[in-house]
């Protein structure tokens, strides 16, 4: 288990790695009391981890053993005069808080947030905090098939959501997302509740966080959730039946209309767009 | 097999509306069972039947919470339990302290559910901190449970892989959405709910503490959203064309 340890100006100067848990079978309660050790006798005023599902719940467990308090899915973070300040999305993303709280402090950093650094060096030291006996134990691990494309790359997404009837429908708009140059992402019913694609596919809150140029929401009803994690991509449009779904209002451009009569005229738009210009 | 399921009264998302300065109003702001809650419910309702038990709904929160109780006692819970509170939902840790008294004093149990975040504030940390705070294991984010004895097994849900765990009873579990499919009360077990024992605990009788919140609000401000909403008028085929000259001249085709 590798750590981190953060300095002024938020560089890794040294990383600490932390022996004792296993390898790559760490569970979070392994890793927040391995964690703890450390923290216990290196006095950090703050730990930052990652807002992943594994980091959440390290976090929490790590501040209630700490007696710390805890700040979950924060950004613009900083450090100063005792205080821990930060900024964080709360009510489905229509709200910013602004959040702060006495160090030390543990805080989990809302993915995607921050640049990722790729500066090498340092130290590295390690420390023995012992054999960590978690409670749970592992069975198995599998990751899961990355059958889905990266959506975080891509520069056109086309999302479905349940206005698209049956899953035999989805080439349609994975042939429009194909004429645009981009990718098929989807909204949570899609890939959690239904199985159509698979669930790194689902752009959301609990989802991925996309910023591509073109985001065409096809029969999305735009729910708070789903726009959390669109919200700044360059350029959004909405077809959809229904003239007041909220995805309008979060929309640059919108057609309020059939899918399955928008979708084919627009790919055949597209493709007359591509084709020979017409003789004058 | 004797379960709690704790369960939040949260602001409902979709009704917040923006003050005229800007922040969202939630001083009487609707309210609502925490969704993924109605899963955690289901779970224990689904264990219940599979063993037989009891299935105790507890809640942290004001007078109103006593609404959210009632859903979960008209889905099916046998009784319920509200620790008066007006502490904010951001003191995590205070909401996780009160919650684990109340399951201490209304326990013994088998099993804590809990979901894996609630729909308003969404930081995951009240489950994790109240196994803590009971120094039991925790299993968070599973997207299916069963209990054999005096062992449950699980599915974790993570983001780009699933874990099979196990680990011994009691303990707490948050579950993800996926797990199940809430079942809606008939108009006679909404009835009927009225019916059944909901008990208060008093922070006092509970015997916590009160401390300053861990961490505070101290900023809200509505995201505002600056889009153009142009709707593309006329047929499929005139909307699709024009639709491609608009974006043409945004430069992003
Ligand atoms: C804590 C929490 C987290 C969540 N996280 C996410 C998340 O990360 N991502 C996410 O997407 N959701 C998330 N959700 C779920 C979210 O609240 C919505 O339920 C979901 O986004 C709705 O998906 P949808 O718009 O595809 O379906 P619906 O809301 O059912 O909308 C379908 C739309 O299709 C339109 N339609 C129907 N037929 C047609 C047609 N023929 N042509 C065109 N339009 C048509 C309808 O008018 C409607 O607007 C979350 C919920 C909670 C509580």
């Amino acid at each position: 288990m590798e750590i981190g340890r953060l300095r002024e100006g938020v560089r890794a100067r040294s990383k600490l790695l932390l022996k004792g848990p296993g390898g790559d079978d760490v569970l979070p309660g392994e890793a927040a009391e391995a964690v703890f050790r450390a923290a216990s006798s290196l006095r950090p005023s703050v730990i930052l981890l990652g807002a992943t599902r594994n980091g959440r719940e390290t976090a929490s467990r790590l501040a209630a053993k700490l007696g710390w308090r805890c700040a979950s899915e924060v950004s613009k973070v900083t450090a100063k005069a005792g205080e821990l300040a930060a900024e964080r999305s709360v009510y489905a993303g229509k709200v910013v808080a602004s959040v702060a709280c006495a160090l030390p402090a543990v805080a989990t950093v809302k993915t995607g947030s921050y640049q990722r650094s790729d500066a090498e060096g340092g130290t590295v030291e390690e420390a023995d905090v012992g054999a960590v006996d978690g409670a749970v134990r592992l069975l198995s691990r599998k990751k899961k098939e990355a059958g889905g494309p990266d959506l975080k790359k891509a520069r056109v997404i086309v999302s479905a959501g349940r206005g698209v009837k049956r899953k035999e429908d989805l080439p349609l708009l994975e042939g429009l997302a194909r004429d645009m140059g981009g990718a098929l992402g989807c909204s949570r019913p899609l890939s959690s509740d239904l199985g159509w694609l698979p669930e790194e596919c689902h752009i959301g809150l609990t989802g991925v966080t996309v910023k591509p140029e073109v985001y065409v929401a096809v029969g999305i009803s735009g729910q708070l959730q789903h726009i959390a994690g669109m919200k700044d991509s360059k350029i959004v449009v909405a077809i959809n039946t229904d003239r007041s779904a909220p995805i309008f209002q979060a929309s640059d451009y919108g057609i309020v209309g059939d899918l399955y009569q928008v979708v084919p005229a627009l790919r055949k738009a597209l493709a007359a767009r591509k084709g020979p210009a017409p003789a004058a | 097999m004797r379960i709690a399921v704790c369960v939040k009264h949260a602001v409902d998302e979709a009704e917040l509306k923006a003050g005229s300065d800007g922040a969202p109003v939630l001083a009487g702001a609707a309210c609502k069972m925490s969704t993924f809650d109605k899963n955690a419910v289901e779970e224990a309702l689904r264990l219940k039947s599979a063993h037989s038990g009891e299935v105790v709904a507890v809640t942290a929160g004001p007078a109103d919470a006593r609404r959210t109780l009632k859903e979960a006692l008209a889905m099916g819970a046998d009784r319920g339990v509200i620790v008066g509170t007006d502490a904010p939902s951001a003191d995590t840790s205070r909401t996780a302290g009160l919650l684990a008294a109340a399951v201490r004093k209304a326990g013994p149990f088998d099993l804590v559910i809990c979901s894996e975040g609630s729909s308003d504030t969404y930081s995951g940390q009240v489950p994790p901190m109240l196994a803590e705070a009971l120094g039991v294991p925790y299993v968070g984010y599973a997207r299916k449970l069963q209990v054999d004895g005096s062992v449950a097994r699980a599915e974790r849900l993570l983001e780009d892989s699933v874990e099979e765990v196990e680990a011994p009873v009691p303990l707490v579990v948050s579950v993800v959405s996926e797990i199940n499919e809430p079942r809606y009360p008939t108009l006679i077990q909404i009835m009927q709910a009225s019916k059944k024992q909901v008990e208060e605990y008093s922070q006092d009788q509970l015997g916590v503490p009160t401390r300053p919140a861990s961490v505070r609000v101290t900023h809200m401000a509505m995201q505002t959203s600056n889009r153009k909403r142009v709707t593309v008028e006329g047929s499929p085929e005139e909307a699709a064309s024009r639709l491609v000259q608009a974006l043409e001249r945004e430069g992003v085709l």
